[in-house]
């Protein structure tokens, strides 16, 4: 019982970063919640919504992203974009990302 | 008001009080309406209540929703908890300390004998320290739970000296001119509390004794004593000035360390005329006397005062004694260094 709750604990601590970087890579095109949701979901990366929600209000916070409210098919929908400053950092994750992953390769092979 | 609805409604009961919480509530049910419109494309059927409570049962409860939107989760933050434990270190037993020694005052001053009322003061004492300790915990963890949620991150982020911390400051043997500050607080406070306890309160150094008509006080010192009042405000004072000044400087210097062998200097020779002026103490033969049918044996009690206070007087001698010996020692190894 302890063994399964450390090892998810483990993995949601590992997830959490990636998350950032997966959501700002799919916010090049405006995308609201749940359809970035299903964005990610189609790529293999599911993400739990109580998760995504606060993640983007805080990215939003951080001026990393953008949002607006627009009204389609009679459904007010808020949409995110990633902003300048997002623009700017995201291929410095991006490198940091791929420095991760090679030097992980090395670690764990 | 569908289910839906009541429960976004209830999600925002529970939300913290946050700018955009209109905002959560609207973007939580736009997606409750996008994941039940999917559903029904999904599985064919018809949209109905089961199918929203399937779906919010999912969705998870809404004290659970709301908490995820909580930036504030912790009482006090993992950024002030090291800060406010310092606090907590030097407040609680400042003032549990200052408290029994207070209480130590009253219980050998109300009541020189062994009976009831010595039981009651002590008693009473120690139970109002156990509730002023509580009390000052309690304030201490209020302030730090305003601070967290009023402070911008930065503004925390200023109270860890990770920045600014040197490893070199892990020297093998502390500097001797860096000033410890724990001391510098207790001794600001102990005076302070003497000073405000001299000069607000005289009245609670002495004797009380109740007969069954009337109270009798004598007080511990006689008009003699309250003579030399100035001068041991003077150096109390100048105390303070002293000990806040290295508060804020943080190390000694030569000016401060002769500033401390002068003001020891003045306690001790205060000390000495204090000890060797006569009819200083209060409790003489005469107001004794004063008080009817007292049972108490006078000569025996003067004598017992007047010793301890002498050895009191006697004790404040060696102290500063020790401190004006420890700053002149200093003085003269950091001028000794420099040849």
């Amino acid at each position: 019982m302890a063994n399964t709750e450390s090892l998810e604990n483990v993995v949601l601590e590992l997830r959490r970063g990636v998350i950032v970087l997966a959501v700002l890579s799919q916010l090049s095109s405006e995308q609201y919640g749940y359809s970035l949701l299903k964005l990610l979901s189609d790529q293999g990366l599911e993400v739990d919504q109580g998760t995504l929600y606060p993640l983007l209000r805080r990215l939003e916070a951080h001026g990393l992203l953008e949002s607006v409210w627009k009204l389609e098919e009679a459904r007010p929908r808020r949409y995110y974009i990633i902003s300048a400053e997002g623009k700017k950092i995201l291929p410095k994750l991006k490198k940091e990302w791929a420095g991760i992953v090679s030097v992980m390769a090395k670690v764990l092979a | 008001m569908n289910l839906i609805d009541r429960y976004v409604t209830e999600v925002g009961k529970n939300l913290p009080l946050l700018k955009g919480r209109e905002d959560i509530e609207k973007e939580l049910k736009s997606t409750l309406e996008d994941m039940l419109e999917d559903r029904v494309e999904q599985t064919g059927r018809l949209r109905d209540e089961a199918m929203e409570i399937e779906l919010l049962k999912e969705y998870g409860s809404p004290q659970k929703v709301a908490a995820t939107y909580n930036p504030h989760p912790y009482l006090i933050g993992p950024r002030l908890f090291p800060f406010f434990l310092m606090v907590l270190k030097i407040v609680i037993p400042v003032l549990v300390t200052v408290l029994l020694v207070l209480t130590g005052i009253r219980a050998a001053t109300d009541t020189p004998f062994m009976g009831m009322d010595f039981v009651n003061i002590v008693g009473k004492g120690l139970g109002g320290i156990v509730s002023a300790a509580i009390t000052a915990f309690g304030n201490i963890v209020l302030v730090f739970v305003i601070l967290e949620r009023v402070l911008p991150d930065k503004e925390i982020g200023d109270f860890s000296d990770e920045k600014d911390w040197d490893p070199a400051s892990l020297a093998k043997e502390p500097d001797p001119d860096t000033v410890k500050r724990s001391d510098l607080i207790a001794e600001i406070v102990f005076t302070f509390v003497g000073l405000a306890i001299l000069n607000l309160f005289p009245e609670i150094l002495g004797m009380s004794y109740f007969t069954e008509e009337k109270a009798f006080f004598i007080p511990m010192f006689s008009v003699e004593f309250f003579k030399f009042m100035p001068w041991i405000n003077a150096i109390f004072l100048a105390e303070i000035v002293l000990d806040i000044y290295l508060l804020r400087s943080a190390i000694w210097t030569s000016v401060t360390r002769i500033a401390k062998i002068i003001i020891e200097a003045a306690s001790i020779a205060l000390a000495v005329i204090i000890l060797r002026t006569p009819d200083i103490f209060g409790f003489t033969a005469e107001s004794f006397q004063s008080v009817p049918n007292s049972s108490v044996n006078a000569e025996m009690l003067m004598k017992i005062f007047n010793f301890s206070f002498s050895i009191a007087i006697i004790i404040v001698i060696i102290v500063a004694g020790v401190e004006m010996a420890k700053a002149a020692f200093a003085l003269l190894r950091v001028n000794y260094k420099r040849k």
